[in-house]
């Protein structure tokens, strides 16, 4: 009996995956439990086993076409058994239809460059054709947006909003090249060619509005997957966990000072500069161990205490923020997290990282210490119960034992989650984090 | 009040005549002489039916197959008068569109005498003076002589003459290696003459890419003509039944060649009659009229097109500029894009060509790439028994665009309509390459030199 391979949940948020490699190939054998393709979803990499065991007998979804989760993208026959198109799902297959709208499968057209197929039957997912029935909408004149032009629910609800993409949007080869080149929605340009046909200067027009003016007002820009998944998380972490927030000057003269001792003797022996960030890596983790409350996660009724201390680090991409995390923190040495820390932001600008690398996350850091920002509140990176907010570092007058004395000094701010976090834990977390940042040679000695 | 008044009756002005009626404008049109312009009746028109006559000519005295052709010879009285025809069947035909338009054509010279006033001096009868809300000078140009040349129009010719003359020099001049020098050379070296070209640049059809230059270089010299590069033109006399023509050589040397005829194909000037720049406070370039992008001069109200406002002096372009004034006369906001107009030449062989060329591409800075197609491997060409020429196109290596296509050969002229529409409709050379072409046609030349562009010509050798 066929196996269905489908594209699984890689996550709470995803909805979307792309297939970038097929492991295996139309005739390959495959053992249960072994790769079978590789996909990416938000920017990240994440290698899909094979469901069974058998041959992998039909690629339904060929390499670089994003699909919803939960679409087959393949089938494996066992051993012997002869592979028959009936046994790939057709797109009026009740049986397919699944409680994730919009989500089902494709029809086994290959390599069918239009949404008809070669018996003229349109290409939509069971979701889709209910949904256009009930609506009287004829598919033909929906363009889906699925692999060759799939026709998803989705399409059709746009429809029925009225907010569908015109199917054709005419341009020029050259204007859609340079559209395609510098990302331009070709949509939302105007065309001032032979029946409003958009020309090369219409999206170079376009481009120079942009440039001068940023994105020009009154433009519409769909949210990429990428913005959609932080839109979401962002809402949920802000609207579900009542956030607090905490402040405190710390002096980093005495950090500073113990890292330029370090620096020259590690980054001799191991060839890698350790940031101040690294430093306060570590010290969060360490601080977590004495206060394992913000290590937890809510979970339905239960506070879950996480076995591990994945510290997250935010990094600012083009497309929006994501928040690789170092595994084990606490366990880890400067050195250990400073080779982390450099391999997951490199790999992070590469689009290299895994999903796993992505949410492992039990705490979250995000720094802005190169803007000329004194202090500012995080949202929580749900589902964490913590975030440390890094601010800039100025060099402050304090007052010491009735002396004026010159200090560096940064405002670091935590956000909690107040449904499981009190304030005075929180502020006692937050003081001993002071403490041992402003202590560096106790807090490090063990390193 | 008219809507348009238009000064000159040529391929700009009664494009824009006719264009303007379509879209309501109440029109007026001045013409001192004959509808049509140079173009149709001194230019691009005379001069292809002497060349495909000509033509005619040179094929069957050369002919492998047919015989008895040591007798042939052109009866020059016939040739002149088919042109005679040809014209004239044109010129009324445009008259019969100008009354079906209800265009009013005012005979005589047409003079601005401010913005939106125009007085009509006709040859006999009274003057008039008219008013129009838009005014578009259109009044082309003239054959530019060098100072010390005297044009008497026998011994010593503009094509304003030659076009019309009745013998043929057995020996001639001519001074201009430019579009008008190499395509009357073409008529006289079919008719037989004996023909030397005087060239000031260091070489022929300066515009044109280097490899188009030199193909056509080649057939000219292969069918004896002479050609002198950087050659200054330095005196012209009328001695007895002959011309004296003294030019500096590009050693500096002066060199005195005698002949039957001297062709003065210079260039040319733009018409100013009836329109004093200065008075009016127009703005010019040179003896140019200034226009900007959208063809408006510095009086309100005044476009210039054509001749008149320089660039490449071509009918085509002057019709071009005639269809966007009226446009942007009715609220459009167009222009001529110089990189779309194309340029053809009727030599020994024809050229068409358009955007630029290889040289002028790799002096952009832009990285490129240059796909090539031989006649010779074309059936078409090989089954019509000319296989000389071939198709050349260039195109940004990034993006596919084309920058310039240049074909060589015969119907070249023709050919490069199908580049004009691609670059036109920003066609990327791929395009080009998907278009399914006739076959047998010299059509799928253009079509294996856009696959060639990505090494993938059918009928080429690897590359």
């Amino acid at each position: 009996m066929a196996t269905e391979v489908v594209l699984p949940m890689l996550g709470i948020t995803v909805e979307k995956g792309k297939i970038v490699e097929w492991v295996k190939k139309e005739g390959d054998s495959v053992e249960k439990g072994e790769t079978i393709f590789v996909v990416e979803v938000e920017k990240a990499t994440t290698e899909v086993e094979s469901p069974a065991g058998g041959i992998l007998a039909k690629i339904l979804v060929p390499e670089g076409v994003e699909v919803p989760v939960l679409t087959v993208v393949g089938i494996i026959t066992e051993p012997g058994e002869k592979f028959s198109e009936e046994d790939v799902p057709q797109a009026e297959s009740p049986s397919s239809v699944d409680s994730v709208d919009s989500v089902t499968m494709v029809t086994p057209q290959e390599n069918a460059p239009m949404a008809t197929g070669p018996d003229g039957i349109i290409k939509a997912v069971p979701a889709a054709r209910r949904m256009a029935k009930e609506h009287g909408i004829h598919l033909q004149d929906i363009s889906g947006t699925g692999p060759d032009g799939l026709i998803f629910a989705g399409d059709v609800e746009a429809m029925i909003a009225g907010t569908a993409r015109p199917s054709d949007v005419r341009a020029s080869t050259l204007a859609r090249r340079l559209a395609e080149k510098e990302r331009i929605p070709l949509e939302q340009v105007a065309g001032t060619g032979v029946r409003d046909r958009i020309m090369r200067q219409d999206v170079q027009a376009f481009l120079k509005e942009s440039e001068t003016t940023g994105t020009p007002l009154g433009t519409v820009i769909p949210m990429s997957t990428v913005r959609k998944v932080i839109a979401r998380k962002m809402s949920e972490s802000a609207f579900s966990a009542p956030h607090i927030y905490f402040f405190t000057d710390t002096c980093l003269d005495p950090l500073l000072e113990f890292r330029s001792v370090v620096l020259p003797g590690l980054e001799k022996r191991f060839d890698l500069r350790l940031s101040i960030n690294d430093f306060i890596i570590k010290a969060v983790a360490l601080n977590i161990l004495d206060f394992p409350m913000l290590n937890a996660q809510i979970k339905g009724e239960d506070i879950h205490i996480m076995s591990e201390v994945n510290v997250g680090l935010a990094v600012a991409m083009p497309e929006g923020l994501i928040v690789p995390a170092i595994k084990n923190a606490d366990r880890s040495g400067l050195v250990d997290i400073a080779r982390q820390r450099i391999d997951l932001v490199q790999r992070a600008r590469q689009g290299k990282l895994t999903l796993e690398e992505m949410e492992r996350g039990t705490f979250t850091i995000s720094s802005l210490a190169q803007y000329d920002i004194t202090h500012f509140t995080a949202i929580l990176n749900p589902p964490q119960s913590g975030i440390l907010s890094i601010g800039k570092t100025d060099e402050k007058l304090v007052m010491e034992k009735g002396q004026v004395k010159v200090k560096r000094i940064a405002q670091i701010g935590l956000s909690v989650d107040h449904r499981i976090i009190d304030g005075a834990m929180a502020a006692d977390f937050l003081q001993n984090l002071k403490w041992k940042l402003e202590r560096p040679s106790i807090t490090y000695l063990t390193v | 009040m008219y809507d348009l008044a238009i000064i000159g009756g040529g391929p700009g002005g009664y494009v824009a005549a006719i264009r303007g009626a379509q879209h309501g404008l109440k029109v007026l049109l001045v013409e001192k002489d004959a509808l049509g312009g140079t173009c149709l009746n001194r230019g691009c028109i005379p001069t292809k039916c002497f060349i495909y006559d000509t033509k005619l000519l040179e094929a069957a005295k050369t002919s492998q197959l047919l015989t008895g052709i040591e007798a042939l010879s052109v009866d020059l009285n016939k040739m002149v008068a088919r042109k005679r025809g040809t014209v004239k069947t044109l010129v009324s035909g445009l008259e019969a569109i100008m009354g079906s338009h209800k265009i009013v054509v005012a005979r005589g010279l047409g003079e601005l005498t401010s913005p939106g006033r125009i007085k009509v001096h006709p040859i006999e009868g009274p003057t008039r003076e008219h008013e129009a809300r838009h005014v578009i000078l259109a009044t082309g140009s003239r054959p530019l002589v060098l100072p010390f040349i005297k044009v008497d129009g026998h011994f010593i010719q503009t094509t304003d003459q030659a076009l019309d003359s009745e013998n043929i020099p057995e020996k001639i001049v001519i001074i201009g290696g430019g579009v008008i020098g190499i395509e009357m050379a073409t008529i006289y070296l079919n008719l037989g003459s004996d023909v030397t070209i005087l060239e000031l640049l260091p070489d022929i059809l300066g515009t044109e890419d280097k490899e188009i230059r030199l193909a056509m270089g080649r057939l000219l010299d292969q069918r004896g003509a002479k050609i002198h590069l950087k050659a200054k033109a330095r005196e012209a006399r009328i001695k007895g039944k002959e011309v004296e023509v003294v030019f500096e050589d590009h050693s500096g040397k002066m060199v005195t060649l005698r002949a039957n005829r001297l062709l003065v194909a210079t260039g040319r000037a733009p018409v100013l009659d009836g329109i004093e720049s200065d008075r009016l406070g127009l703005e010019t370039v040179g003896q140019f009229v200034k226009v900007n992008s959208r063809l408006e001069t510095s009086l309100p109200g005044v476009y210039a097109i054509g001749d008149l406002v320089g660039g490449q002096m071509l009918a085509h372009k002057a019709s071009a500029e005639a269809e966007v004034v009226v446009a942007n006369i009715l609220g459009g906001n167009r222009e001529v894009k110089p990189n779309l107009v194309p340029r053809c030449i009727w030599g020994l062989t024809e050229i068409g060509a358009i955007g630029l060329s290889e040289e002028e591409a790799k002096a952009g800075g832009r990285s490129i790439k240059v796909g090539r197609f031989p006649f010779m491997n074309s059936g078409a060409a090989q089954a019509m028994g000319n296989k000389n020429g071939f198709v050349k196109i260039i195109g940004d290596a990034e993006t596919g665009e084309i920058m310039g296509v240049h074909i060589l050969g015969e119907h070249a002229t023709d050919l490069i309509g199908e580049a004009v529409t691609a670059m036109t409709m920003e066609a990327a050379v791929e395009d080009l390459a998907q278009a399914i072409k006739p076959h047998p046609t010299l059509s799928e030349a253009v079509m294996e030199a856009a696959m060639d562009w990505n090494s993938l010509a059918i009928h080429s050798p690897k590359r």
